[in-house]
This record gives structure tokens, C-alpha cells and sequence, in this order.
């Protein structure tokens, strides 16, 4: 990656951050939030947003940025108002950003009047002219913009001071001055500001130094007897000849950038030959500076600065021409010691020595001192991390495993070792998760602007409520989670909230309800979306799934399984095909995005009431808990996490249900059977009492008992996609390295519940 | 030589980082004012960088505060900012700022600024 697109990406990142801070200033500002702090927020938000397409020539990006962020600090300091116009304008502006920011990353070109609306409203509610834009398109042109090149406002008034003074602006620029006819002639005279912020003279004529010869010579006739002498008075002022053939009076300038105000300067050209070196020939006051007005921002008379004055015995000394300007500027300034002693005296004496200790000086409280410190790490380094982790885990595993009884009791020491391994393994392991885990609102967030598009698509009336978005999950699944989840929303929002008059007719309030949470239950996260609406339409989409022989004619389901229906491939049971729900292909993108990494789906329905939706996910994807079986002559694993209890097979109660389906009775309630042997179509070669039953929870605590031939135990696995390096086998849902090397396919228990094989078994 | 720069912009801070210690520059990072402010505690510094809008401190605070201190009073201070009106600028060198770098700033110059108010 060049430097250049690591910047990128950063900016990139960062964008995505200030997207979900913008969108969650603005949510609470709808709701009526109209704390200050939040319009700062907002406002450096955007302007950081700016200030990084700039300097990466994002143009559209950052001329909508800067008109937006312009509006924004109208509103922050009140020439405009804050109504629901321009809140609503601000939050379609935030998905506007979005798409440019988003165009920008792909590197796609939006249309040449996308926002274009926006912007004008802008510009209008902030009365920003087109000028000011082009002012500040030149400004941000690509290639970065060299300091100080901003100023035309300055140079205009040079010219017309130049001029009036009598000469032309232009004789500067044309000929280069021949060496040893003429030379640039400087005065400089700092005032007391000019040390206050830390500018030393000496370095402006070292940099002067860098444009050509230099002759530098201090005036010090303004020096007081010693009896007046005040040590961080500033009574030196110097003239500088600048012998070069090249340089311009823009580069002399450029010197003095930022002591402008802060010192009295003259620059002109003179003839070398003319009487004296330092005779004012052809003075050209170019830059004059309104010494008096800045004095007035002198803030306080704590003098700390002025050990930099420099002293030094001058070579040579010309009264004439220094006193010019500045001798009444100085009577000015007050520098008479009582006067300054009396300035003085309430501030601390200033103590330069670095030993001293600031903290009494810094107002602000400890506390915020301990704030989270924060480094940024590519994912792959932690993804390294996690893996080698995953492999330590397995390691340590597979020699927990080989430690007999006979090793046990000959080699004490060394399994104490491996035990506190194996501890801090684990320990290990939970730090690494952690560094990957992140609070689900990073995917939340963005759902405020779906429901808010929805809503105004489907004519509805939508409030979204989020709970619990600090849970934390892996990294990799919250990004696995905002198709599903966004299928999800789409679904209650098209299909379970109903439009505001049936709502009232069925005396519900006029506006739905569609409530997203998060929590962590167990090894689990659960996500929940739950609306108010009508809930599942169960005879028709029973009707639909006998239609469409995703349900046999006589099959009788219960109602919970009717609802699981919305999740078969190809169901919909919208009447007409929105734009919004599509083609029935969401919900089983759903239940594959969700299997994928190890989750699982449920649905419940209350009919007029609502619809929820589980999300069951795992804490973390690389590593598994399981239960290691051996089935026909391989091994096998089946994750911990759904496996209730295991019984001998000749403990098992089986019996047959009506439909000639193998049943296991247990406690009171019939569980489906699957032979694992032959749902695997391998050869059962075990007497079936000595076999084992594992009996395993799928969704909405429907059960199902898996028979397996052997259980070797339990350990961790690093899971290895069966898709990546191999192909999609249906009734498994990954592979795994065992200890041993041997590969171990992974058991996916809902994935075996609902294949055709059962189905037709039935 | 050690820098301290402050922006609240992780974009900023990687850029700086790279131009600077690419230039041979010692490089500490603060994401607000106060955090420079605590930087400043641990430490010294040859020359400070910093942002304006941040939250938490703004730069304004935070260059009246280091001036504030009284140990600190020649320590350079660069407002790096993208505005381009004079008056956030006449802001930062009224509270003390000792010049002003305008993003996006070209590497080179950037140096050259740098070099322009440190010994």
C-alpha cells in the first residue's frame, strides 16, 4: 500500500466514525436536543471531514462540506436559525456526505449536480456568495496549497500603498536587481508581540540569509540607561541589506509572514552607488504595518518572553535611518519602568527554568488526564494475532489430551505447567477477542436512515428505537450483521408496520414502532427486531407455502413453524413486490448471512401485535467450543453451544411418530431423530445400543437428536471455512485442524433440521 | 528535535506523522488540547502543532494555556488549520501562536515553516 492510499484509508475510517457521530448528533437534535455542545460537535465533525478531502482533491466532496459546515457555524452562532427545516436539511445533507464520501472511496463520479439542491438551500439560508466559493476553490486545489498564498486581501493593500506612495507596484517583479547596483533595504523594528508568541528575530534573518548576502545591523539608540533598563523591554530594531540578483520583494515578504503586525517593516529597493549604503534613496513603503491597532490586543503584561531580546553590541550603528518610524511607536508603548513594573507586579514572576512544575498552573482536572488512550492497527495484524492464538489453543489442547494418568503421575511438575497453560491460554484468548470486539453501533447507527427512507417510501409513520448498541461483538461479525439486519428492518418496515390508518383502525397510535436490541446472553449476542405491527399473516403464508410446495398438502405445522416459513428461499408474502422488500430473496439472505458465521434466526409473531426476530449470534468466529464425536469412521464435531444433554443409546427411549418418522422420547416431549451414519450415507457398523444419542437445541427450542457412534470429548476449535477451501456441503457448517492433524467437519445442527432429506424422510 | 501535534483528525495526525518523522523529527500525538496539554506535562518540546477546531480543548485554549504556563513561553506554536479567513488565524496569534500552516500543507513546506520559527 502506497502511503498515499493508507492515508486514504485512514480518512476513509475516519469518515465512517464522524458519519455515525453526525448521525447521532442530529437524532437527538430531531428529538429536540438542542445542547450547544452538539452543534460543536457537529460542526468540527464536518469540517473534518473537509479537511480531508482536501488534501486528498476530493473536490465535490469538499466544496458540499464546506457550504454545509459554513450553514452549520451560522446555526452554532445563531445567524440562522436551528427550525425543523433546517434539521431536516442537515440530516439528508449527512446522507449526502455519505454518498460523496462513499463515490470518493470507490472512485466513482456522482452527477455533476448531485446535492445540488442541497447546496443552494445552503448557500441560501446562509447567504454565502458564489465568490466566497471560488475564493475557496482555488484554495483547495489538489496539488497542497504552498502557506500563506492565501492572502489577497494583504497584497491588495500593499499595491495600493505602494502606489500611493508614489511608485509602481509593477518594478518589482520585472527586472532583477543587477548585484552590486541595487539591493533590498529592510527595517525592522519587533514590537513586544512579536516575542510574546515565541518569533525570534534571529531566525527571520537567518531565513533572510538563506535568499541572498546579508549585512545586518542593530540600531540600539533606543536603549535606556541601565537605571531604566527593563530586561524584557524590546528597544532593538535592525536594518538589513539583501544583496541578490534574484530574489523578489513577495520572498522578503514571505520572511516576515507571521510577525506581520508584530514589528514595523520597510522594505525597498536602493542603488548601491548612491551616497551612503544606508541613505533612504527611493524609499518605497510597501508594507506599513497598523502597529497601534494590535497593541490594543495586548492581553497581559506577563512578561516572560523577552530573554530573547538580543543584545549584542551592533558593529554599526545609524541612528538617522532607524528612528524613522518608530519613535513614538516606542513613547507609545510605554516601556518606562515604572510603568511596566507596575504591569508586572500582579503576575507571576516569570521562571524560565523548566523544572518547575506546571500542573498548579493547568486548570483542568486530573481526571480527564486518564482518558482512554487509543492506538489504530491494521486487522490483518490482529487477525494474525487471533489465528496463531487459535492455533496456541488448539496446541495446548491436544496436550491437555495425551496426559494420562500414568504421565500424570510420573511428570507432576510438568503438568502443572500445562495446566497453568492452558489457564493462561484462555486468558490469551479473551484478551485477543477483546481487541476485535466493537459495540454493535457501529451497524446500528446507520439504521436511523433506512427506517427513515422507508418511512417515506412506504408512507409511513416509523420511530426506531435502539437498545444496548454499546454490547460489543467480533469485528467480523458486525460486518456480516448490516445485511441481515438491514433485511430485517426492511421486512418489519415494509411488511409488519402497517400505514397510518390501519394502524388507527385497529386503535393503535398513528406512528409504528421498530425496535432494535442488542445483548449478550450466555456465549451468545442476541439481536433482536421487534415491531408493533400486524404480525405474520400465518394462513396466508401457509396458503403461499402449499402453493408453492415449500408445505405438503396434508403437512399440519404449528403456528411457530409457520412463521419460520418467511425464511424459506423464495417466500414472500408481500401482495405486490415492493421495491423495498424485493423479490422474497431477503429473508433467506438473511438465515444464510446470519449460518455463515455461525448464528442462527427465529422468529415470533403475535397476530395484530407484532413481529420479533432473534438474531443469535456467536461472541467470536475463530474459535468453537465442541464436542468431538466420531461418526462411521471420522471424526466429527458438534458445537457445545447447542448440545443439551447425551445419552447412551440403550438408555434412549426411541418410537415412531404417525408419520413413520423415528422419534426419541424424552421427558414427556418427542424429539426427531437423525442418524448422523446415514444422513452421511456412510455404513453404520456399530450395534445401535452401544451408539450415542446427542441431543441438540435448534431454534425456538425445537429439539433434535443426532445419533453419533462414539464421543471422544470436549476441546476448542479454530474453525476453517468448508466454502473457501472446498465447496458448501449441506449438514456442515466448516472444518476444523484437530490436534492430531486429522480434519474434523463441523455438525451445522439447524442446517441438518431443515434439509430436503429430512423433509422427505418425513 | 521533538514535535508535539495536536488534531483531532486521525487523517492529520498519520500525514504529520509521516512528513515528520520522515524529516527526522522526534513525533508525539495528542487528539485534543488537553491531551497536549498532558503531552506537555510528561515532556519537552521544540515546536507544537496544532489544530484548531477540536473537542474537549480547541487549539485557541489550548495555545492560551501553554502560554499560560509560564515555562513555555518561546516554544514555537503552528496553528495548522484549514481555515482561510484571517480571523481564526488572528485568533490562534492573539492567544499566542507563533504561525500558521494552512491544510492541506505541502510536506515540503510544511518543513521549511517549521524550520522557519525553531532554532
Amino acid at each position: 500500500m502506497s502511503d498515499l492510499d493508507e492515508f486514504k484509508a485512514t480518512y476513509f475510517d475516519e469518515c465512517s466514525e464522524l458519519l455515525l457521530e453526525l448521525e447521532e448528533q442530529f437524532t437527538a437534535i430531531e428529538e429536540g436536543d438542542r445542547d450547544t455542545e452538539r452543534m460543536n460537535a457537529v460542526f468540527r465533525a464536518i469540517h473534518s471531514i473537509k479537511g480531508g478531502a482536501g488534501a486528498f482533491g476530493f473536490d465535490k466532496l469538499v466544496e458540499f462540506a464546506h457550504s454545509f459546515e459554513t450553514l452549520l457555524d451560522f446555526v452554532r452562532d445563531g445567524r440562522v436559525e436551528l427550525t425543523d427545516e433546517v434539521v431536516t436539511l442537515c440530516i439528508r445533507s449527512i446522507d449526502l456526505v455519505a454518498d460523496f464520501v462513499g463515490a470518493a472511496q470507490e472512485g466513482e463520479d456522482l452527477s455533476p449536480d448531485f446535492g445540488a439542491e442541497e447546496l443552494a438551500r445552503f448557500k441560501f439560508l446562509s447567504g454565502e456568495e458564489d465568490e466566497t466559493m471560488e475564493e475557496f476553490d482555488i484554495d483547495f486545489t489538489p496539488v497542497m496549497v504552498a502557506v500563506g498564498d492565501d492572502e489577497p486581501i494583504v497584497s491588495d493593500e500593499l499595491n495600493s500603498s505602494a502606489e500611493e506612495a508614489g511608485t509602481e507596484s509593477d518594478s518589482f517583479e520585472e527586472p532583477p536587481m543587477q548585484d552590486g547596483e541595487r539591493y533590498w533595504k529592510i527595517v525592522f523594528t519587533p514590537h513586544y508581540e512579536l516575542y510574546e508568541r515565541a518569533n525570534d528575530p534571529l531566525l527571520l534573518f537567518r531565513e533572510l540569509s538563506a535568499l541572498g548576502e546579508t549585512k545586518i545591523v542593530a540600531s540600539i539608540t533606543e536603549l535606556p540607561e541601565l537605571q531604566k533598563f527593563d530586561p524584557f523591554g524590546v528597544y532593538c530594531s535592525w536594518v538589513i541589506e539583501l544583496h541578490s540578483s534574484e530574489v523578489k520583494q513577495e520572498s522578503i515578504e514571505e520572511v516576515f509572514e507571521f510577525v506581520e503586525g508584530d514589528c514595523e517593516l520597510e522594505i525597498s529597493r536602493v542603488m548601491a552607488d548612491a551616497d551612503n549604503d544606508l541613505e533612504p534613496v527611493n524609499l518605497e513603503q510597501a508594507n506599513l504595518e497598523q502597529a497601534n491597532l494590535e497593541q490594543a490586543n495586548l492581553e497581559q503584561a506577563n512578561l516572560g518572553q523577552k530573554e530573547n531580546i538580543p543584545t549584542k553590541e551592533a558593529s554599526e550603528t545609524n541612528a538617522e535611518n532607524s528612528q524613522s518610524a518608530d519613535a513614538d511607536l516606542e513613547a507609545d508603548e510605554g516601556l518606562s519602568l515604572a510603568d511596566l513594573a507596575a504591569s508586572i507586579e500582579p503576575a507571576p514572576a516569570p521562571k524560565p527554568e523548566k523544572s518547575k512544575p506546571v500542573v498548579a498552573k493547568v486548570k483542568t482536572p486530573e481526571t480527564k488526564a486518564a482518558t482512554v488512550q487509543s492506538i489504530r492497527v491494521d486487522l490483518e495484524k490482529v487477525d494474525r494475532v487471533v489465528n496463531m492464538v487459535g492455533e496456541l489453543v488448539i496446541t495446548q489442547s491436544m496436550l491437555t489430551q495425551q496426559m494420562d494418568d500414568q504421565l500424570r503421575a510420573r511428570y507432576q511438575e510438568m503438568v502443572r505447567g500445562v495446566e497453568v497453560l492452558a489457564q493462561t491460554t484462555r486468558g490469551l484468548q479473551d484478551a485477543v477477542m477483546a481487541i476485535r470486539a466493537q459495540p454493535v453501533k457501529s451497524v446500528f447507527s446507520r439504521m436511523p436512515r433506512l427506517v427513515r427512507e422507508l418511512a417515506s417510501k412506504t408512507g409511513k409513520s416509523i420511530r426506531l428505537e435502539m437498545v444496548g448498541e454499546h454490547t460489543e461483538i467480533d469485528k467480523t461479525i458486525i460486518e456480516q450483521l448490516s445485511d441481515p439486519l438491514t433485511h430485517m428492518i426492511r421486512n418489519s418496515a415494509d411488511h409488519g408496520v402497517e400505514i397510518p390508518e390501519t394502524r388507527l383502525a385497529a386503535g393503535k397510535p398513528e406512528q409504528g414502532v421498530i425496535k432494535i436490541s442488542a445483548e449478550q446472553a450466555g456465549g451468545n449476542i442476541i439481536i433482536a427486531v421487534e415491531d408493533d405491527g400486524a404480525g405474520i399473516n400465518r394462513p396466508k403464508v401457509l396458503e403461499l407455502a402449499r402453493e408453492r410446495d415449500v408445505v405438503g398438502p396434508d403437512q399440519q405445522l404449528t403456528d411457530e413453524q409457520i412463521d419460520e416459513l418467511v425464511f424459506a428461499p423464495g417466500f414472500s408474502t408481500a401482495s405486490a413486490v415492493s421495491d423495498i422488500s424485493g423479490r422474497g430473496v431477503g429473508m433467506d439472505v438473511v438465515i444464510s448471512n446470519i449460518k455463515k458465521i455461525g448464528g442462527s434466526v427465529h422468529v415470533r409473531s403475535t397476530p395484530g401485535q407484532g413481529t420479533k426476530m432473534l438474531l443469535r449470534l456467536p461472541l467470536t468466529l475463530a474459535v468453537l467450543d465442541v464436542m468431538l464425536v466420531e461418526v462411521g469412521t471420522g471424526p466429527y464435531v458438534i458445537p457445545l453451544s447447542s448440545i443439551v444433554e447425551t445419552v447412551l443409546c440403550e438408555k434412549a427411549e426411541f418410537g415412531y411418530a404417525p408419520s413413520g418418522r423415528r422419534v426419541l422420547q424424552i421427558r414427556g416431549e418427542y424429539v426427531r431423530v437423525i442418524d448422523l451414519v446415514e444422513r452421511f450415507e456412510m455404513e453404520v457398523n456399530l450395534e445401535e445400543h452401544r451408539r450415542y444419542v446427542v441431543l441438540c437445541e435448534g431454534e425456538g427450542n425445537s429439539k433434535v437428536a443426532l445419533i453419533v457412534d462414539k464421543i471422544i470429548g470436549q476441546q476448542q476449535v479454530v474453525i476453517k471455512s468448508l466454502e473457501e477451501n472446498f465447496k458448501r456441503i449441506g449438514g456442515i457448517a466448516g472444518g476444523t485442524i484437530l490436534g492430531d492433524g486429522n480434519v474434523a467437519l463441523i455438525v451445522d445442527v439447524q442446517g441438518l433440521k431443515n434439509t430436503p432429506e429430512q423433509k422427505s424422510a418425513a | 528535535m521533538r514535535v508535539l501535534t495536536v488534531d483531532d483528525s486521525p487523517t492529520i495526525l498519520s500525514m504529520l506523522r509521516h512528513v515528520l518523522s520522515g524529516a527526522g523529527f522526534e513525533v508525539v500525538q495528542a487528539e485534543d488540547g488537553q491531551k497536549g496539554l498532558d503531552a506537555m506535562k510528561r515532556e519537552d518540546f521544540d515546536v507544537v502543532i496544532t489544530d484548531i477546531n477540536m473537542p474537549v480543548m480547541g487549539g485557541i485554549e489550548f495555545i492560551r494555556n501553554v502560554r499560560a504556563s509560564g515555562v513555555n513561553k518561546s516554544l514555537p506554536i503552528l496553528i495548522l488549520t484549514t481555515e482561510t479567513s484571517k480571523e481564526k488565524r488572528d485568533q490562534g496569534r492573539a492567544a499566542g501562536g507563533t504561525g500558521w500552516i494552512v491544510k492541506p500543507f505541502d510536506p515540503e513546506k510544511l518543513i521549511s515553516v517549521i524550520h522557519r520559527v525553531v532554532h
